[in-house]
């Protein structure tokens, strides 16, 4: 392999199997290899590690009921009651954010979340999702998100586009954080290896500071699902629960 | 082995589980929460820092795209800054003040007494 000399060269889409149907360039990149890559791995340790369930679970077992514990708590905390029929959509968001990220560590592997068009598409989905079960089931009374309580009327000319501002802006604040965390850190990551590639004999400390920044870099990579995950569970509980 | 049969092996491993389990939070609840505390003071931080800034600049973009459309210049981007800068505050001073669920006042699980009662003294000083 070719030492990336320019730090944001990893970020580059490269296609793989072009694909054209009509005007649509649906061309196989290596994004989307890596997010096979990870659906697959997800699948496979869920679906595998439970095949031979035993009473008491052997290492693999173990690893897919920890996560699960994880998130059920997660979502009982934040949701609370009726918060368990998200399961499924909050487990899969969370591994799979999970697992893009923890992939993109790998060298010269590609961090489809550095990416604000995916990171985007997630947060959007959740946003449609969120806004659309609040609508659901609470019809009109949903907009009564909007006017806070107790507050006099001529207030409310302020406080409601403030409240709808916020609103709307969550999509925005969802997927930047995660991608502007992706970008920023892999982009640190590789400046620092340009360092140690281009100064010698003084390779050594920006080669410690890059190993550091690795384990930040991991560390980062877990908390930005999680992260995600729960803003999910507290977006969803207040379209559940209003208030 | 000493008490009930084999019939119900399973149910005595659960009340066994539970009983261990009850008995180590009860033995260092401090450490439980302190890490539970850490991880979410670690989530929080990395959550608000981005919150005010995408909020502003959004708000911005957005007052000067109305500006663009309706050439009402500058004052679609005077308005929405000032109203950017005031919902990225309130995301902020929710995500801090742990008002999880964010639109609107009231915190969850706190509509009793004495929310309430502050509520009306408000109101009665109003009026």
């Amino acid at each position: 392999m070719a030492i990336e000399l320019h730090p944001l060269e990893q970020f580059t889409i490269e296609p793989l199997i072009p694909i054209h149907i009509g005007r649509l360039d649906l061309t196989y990149t290596n994004s989307a290899l890596m997010m096979t890559i990870a659906a697959v791995l997800i699948t496979a340790l869920t679906v595998l590690a439970t095949r031979r369930a035993a009473l008491v679970p052997g290492r693999w077992q173990s690893i897919a009921e920890m996560i699960y514990e994880f998130v059920a708590d997660m979502i009982d905390t934040n949701i609370g009651q009726g918060g368990r029929q998200f399961f499924p959509f909050i487990f899969t968001l969370f591994m799979f954010i999970l697992f893009a990220n923890l992939l993109g560590m790998i060298p010269f592997s590609f961090t489809f979340t550095s990416h604000i068009i995916v990171t985007f598409a997630l947060a959007a989905l959740v946003f449609i999702l969120v806004t659309a079960i609040g609508i659901a089931r609470h019809g009109f009374h949903f907009l009564s998100l909007f006017v806070p309580h107790g507050v006099p009327k001529v207030l409310l000319l302020l406080l409601v586009p403030i409240e709808l501002l916020s609103y709307f802006i969550r999509p925005f604040t969802l997927s930047i954080r995660l991608f502007a965390n992706m970008l920023a850190g892999h982009t640190m990551l590789a400046i620092f290896g340009g360092f140690a590639a281009s100064v010698g004999l003084f390779a050594f400390f920006p080669t410690a500071i890059d190993i550091l920044l690795v384990g930040l870099e991991l560390l980062v990579a877990v908390l930005q699902a999680y992260v995600f995950a729960i803003l999910t569970c507290l977006y969803l509980n207040e379209a559940i629960h209003l208030h | 082995m000493s008490e009930g049969g084999p019939p119900d092996p399973l149910a005595r491993l659960g009340e066994r589980i539970d009983k261990a389990r009850a008995e180590r939070v009860r033995r260092q609840p401090a450490a439980v929460n302190d890490r539970s505390a850490l991880q979410q003071g670690l989530g929080l931080g990395f959550r608000i820092g981005i919150e005010l800034v995408v909020a502003v600049g959004l708000a911005t973009g957005l007052g000067w795209a109305i500006d663009h459309w309706l050439g009402t210049r500058p004052w679609g981007m005077i308005v929405l800054f000032f109203l950017g800068v005031a919902a990225g505050m309130l995301n902020v001073y929710r995500a801090v003040a742990r008002i999880s669920t964010p639109v609107g006042y009231r915190r969850p699980g706190e509509d009793g007494v004495g929310t309430r009662g502050a509520k009306d003294a408000w109101d009665d000083d109003e009026n």
